[in-house]
């Protein structure tokens, strides 16, 4: 019997069509999986379910009875969860008082929380420290207790929201085990992921969504994974290489470098050698606790880790974004710790930001704007500004790299993420003098032909004889792109293999914790 | 003799003190929930006019509280409407709200009352509790106060047990710090900031009232002399915690309270000087408090549901 059942369903935003007649059932005790790739219309059909969003156009029922929320509080009455992407709980405030949001009592009853907590640890593991503040737990616990908050009121229907893109490899095989607990007593699980490996060691069926529109629908047993992935991209994975197979993760294929990739050009001095690096934050919590690292002249270094163990702040401190506590860092003989960003660019840095879209570019101002930010003066004649020139520059560079906008004169924010992101790594490699590049997370929210492009830029990079550091949370991209992991843990690097030696397992160990053996 | 004036110095800092007590606490709350209400000040002088002249057409001063805190609730309502339904700007509405309330009351006062009018208005007569005047030094000024100085203290307990205690309180933290999680807690985060506002209202109303009615029995032109801005201070100043709140509160009437003090002593301190330091003290507590103390995230922040 169905529990949740949509037909027609329709969602625009603006011109764009983000939901195209979507009609779709999910089962009563099943695991469904929704499949697709960045802006297929993943998340806006949850958020449609969930009452976030109210649909254009369709119809929506939920055991049997028209479900048209109006909004969360009405999803929730009815019986429908959702864990979403980014972690809807109160930071400051402990996991008792976050249970106890929006629960109907006036006066609060932190024992029967407590109560119920101790049942759901035992019917499902879901174990918590109810006085913890949320604020000092890790990522994995933060989704335990939102999924604690899901199951409190014996939902009918859990939507998880790619629940996996911050685990770590341990915490993800818990999780879905979970979700299969769950299933079995007779709720019903909507996961929403782009990663294949978790599909099909979890889900019941799979629905795969391509530009807001449904593919198929397949029952997972004896599926074939390869059609699933063609379904998804809308291409054959064997013509996109392993590239691909490593963005989404096919279970039990190790990524190996593509055919006519040299490997790593046999790495030459060291660029960049940070030695000791202590950063606090402004609260006195050591960030980065003494980490030592050497990037050598064509070699790429990337960084695993679970977010939160320092690799946003060593993006921030190597961009001249936050001034390290202690240590130095020295780029090409140069002691550019502490430096402005002006410093450390004149000091040959290249920097791609974590958040593209507070740091990396303008928005409101046009792509050619955003191509030559450091470079002003470059077009200045009298004090005056040479458009004309500026414009047949950015012409040229968004031509070398393969930035899609109609005119050089066209908003940032026009463009998409991808050609976003395109339009950086121009800015960054034109840069002259250059010999170090950092490049952290620099694939999030883009799609699979972007992906590519940014990984063959990076590679071509590299053996145009640029050190390479690379932080990424996607272990799958770490293994297919670097010559060499670091992994970091609570600010200190536990372990280094080289490539040919990568296994997400011994990744996956030291990434908890455990130093390499 | 220097017993005598310290109590009137501990009564009058009690007494001044009062009307910002009443606007802080509602303001902590309405801050809590991630809406500052610069128009504090705004509403409790149309408070203390309306209380002022609806106690002196009825003879009733309780039938002038109740007017006063009408007439700052349905100013809070508006300004709920504007910056909760409208996310329109908190400071600009505020600043707004001030300008009219005193260019009105100023307008209307000199229309109904005349220039300059002393007039004296029914208001309440003091209590005297006669176990609370045992207590030695302090007990005097304590026992001999208006009810509605009372009721201040009693409005704090009440502020502490709905935040710590209840699932409204629960509801304005979590909509002041995170409206996002809120929200998709269930939680009304509109509902939330409208109760919170119109909480302020209603306190500062009281607040307002209080300094007509209950303290000077008499309507003069901006009579709140920035008390309201003061309140704003005192949350600032209190970390947005009831009893630091309340603590700060206490220092801003007290500091006050000094101007009838110091020339009883006759000590050699220009008056001027005293009037200025409350203001004074409220510049420093902001300079050196704000920032340091951490504030609701979202304060100031609409909030608008996206994806």
């Amino acid at each position: 019997m169905a529990v949740l059942e949509l037909s027609g369903l329709t969602k625009r935003f603006g011109a764009f069509t983000a939901l195209d007649d979507i009609s779709l059932q999910i089962e009563r005790g099943e695991v469904h999986c929704l499949l697709g790739e960045n802006g297929a219309g993943k998340s806006t059909l949850c958020n449609l379910v969930f009452g976030v969003h109210r649909p254009d156009a369709g119809t929506m029922t939920l055991g049997g009875e028209p479900f048209h929320p109006r909004g969360p509080a009405e999803a929730l009455q009815r019986g429908v969860v959702m864990v979403h992407q980014h972690f809807s709980l109160v930071p400051n405030m402990s996991v008792a008082e976050n249970l106890m949001l929006g629960r109907a009592s006036a006066v609060l009853k932190p024992q029967d929380i407590i109560v119920r907590m101790e049942q759901l640890a035992a019917e499902y593991g879901l174990e918590i420290d109810p006085e913890a503040r949320i604020e000092d737990l890790s990522v994995g616990e933060r989704q335990r207790v939102e999924i604690i908050k899901c199951l409190l009121g014996d939902p009918q229907l859990l939507v998880l929201d790619e629940p996996t893109a911050v685990l770590q490899p341990d915490e993800i095989d818990a999780l879905l085990a979970i979700c299969r607990q769950v299933a079995l007593r007779g709720k019903s699980v909507i996961l929403v992921t782009h990663k294949l490996g978790e599909i099909s060691r979890v889900a019941d069926r799979t629905t795969v969504l391509r530009q807001g529109r449904i593919i198929e629908t397949v029952a997972m047993e004896g599926a074939d994974i390869r059609s699933l992935v063609r379904s998804m991209v809308g291409r054959d994975v064997q013509s996109a290489g392993s590239v691909l197979a490593a963005a989404v993760d096919i279970e039990g294929k190790t990524p190996v470098k593509p055919s006519g990739d040299a490997g790593p050009a046999s790495p030459g001095e060291a660029v960049l050698e940070i030695s000791d690096l202590v950063y606090r934050d402004p609260h006195g919590v050591p960030r980065l606790d003494g980490l030592s690292l050497t990037v050598g002249t064509g070699e790429i270094v990337g960084i695993a880790g679970v977010e939160g163990n320092g690799q946003t702040e060593l993006g921030l401190i190597l961009a001249g974004l936050a001034a390290p506590s202690a240590g130095a860092i020295v780029v090409g003989g140069t002691s550019v710790g502490g430096c402005s960003p002006q410093e450390i660019t004149d000091a040959g840095v290249g920097i791609v930001p974590e958040d593209r879209h507070a740091v990396a570019c303008i928005k409101e101002l046009s792509v050619a704007e955003n191509l030559f930010l450091g470079a002003i003066g470059k077009f200045s004649r009298f004090g005056l500004l040479d458009k004309s020139a500026r414009r047949k520059a950015a012409e040229a560079m968004m031509r070398d790299f393969d930035v899609r906008a109609s005119s050089p004169d066209v908003s940032m924010a026009s463009l998409s993420g991808g050609n976003q992101q395109k339009a950086v790594l121009a800015r960054e490699l034109s840069l002259d003098p250059l010999v170090f590049l950092l490049a952290a997370q620099p694939t999030r929210g883009l799609d699979v032909g972007a992906i590519e492009a940014v990984y063959n830029r990076i590679r071509a990079a590299r053996d145009d004889g640029l050190g390479v550091l690379l932080i990424s949370s996607e272990l799958e991209e770490l293994m297919a792109v670097s010559d060499r992991i670091a992994v970091i843990y609570r600010g200190k690097l536990v372990g280094e293999l080289a490539a040919g030696s990568f296994s997400r397992e011994a990744i996956g160990a030291m990434m908890s914790g455990h130093a390499h053996v | 003799m220097i017993d005598e004036q310290m109590a009137v110095f501990i009564g009058s800092g009690l007494r001044l003190a009062v009307p910002i007590i009443f606007a802080a606490t509602g303001e902590m709350l309405s801050e809590r929930a991630g809406v500052l209400n610069l128009s504090l000040d705004g509403m409790m002088l149309m408070s203390a006019f309306t209380a002022a002249l609806a106690s002196w057409a009825t003879g009733s001063p309780l039938i002038g509280v109740a007017a006063g805190v009408l007439v700052a609730t349905a100013l809070a309502a508006v300004q709920a409407v504007l910056s909760v339904t409208l996310r329109a700007n908190q400071l600009v509405v505020g600043i707004g709200f001030n300008i009219l309330a005193l260019g009105s009351t100023t307008f209307l006062y000199r229309e109904i009352f005349g220039p300059l009018s002393r007039d004296p208005i029914p208001g309440f007569a003091q209590l005297n509790l006669p176990w609370l005047a045992h207590i030695p030094v302090i007990g005097p000024a304590l026992a001999n106060q208006t009810g509605l100085a009372y009721v201040s203290i009693l409005m704090v307990v009440v502020t502490w047990l709905i935040l710590k205690y209840t699932s409204f309180g629960l509801a304005v933290r979590a909509v002041g710090e995170d409206p996002r999680a809120a929200d998709k807690a269930g939680i009304s985060v509109a509902k939330t900031r409208y109760l919170g506002v119109l909480y302020a209202g209603i306190l500062a109303g009281l607040g307002g009232a209080f300094m007509s009615v209950a303290d000077s029995n008499t309507f003069t032109e901006n009579m709140t002399k920035g008390a309201g801005y003061l309140a704003i201070t005192a949350v600032i100043f209190g970390g947005w915690n009831p009893w630091y709140t309340l603590a700060a509160c206490l220092l801003f009437g007290f500091a006050t309270a000094l101007q009838f003090l110091v020339p009883a002593l006759q000590l050699d301190v220009p008056v001027a000087l005293l009037l200025l330091l409350p203001y004074l003290l409220a510049l420093v507590a902001i300079a050196g408090f704000v920032g340091k103390s951490r504030q609701p995230s979202a304060l100031t922040i609409p909030f608008e549901r996206g994806g």
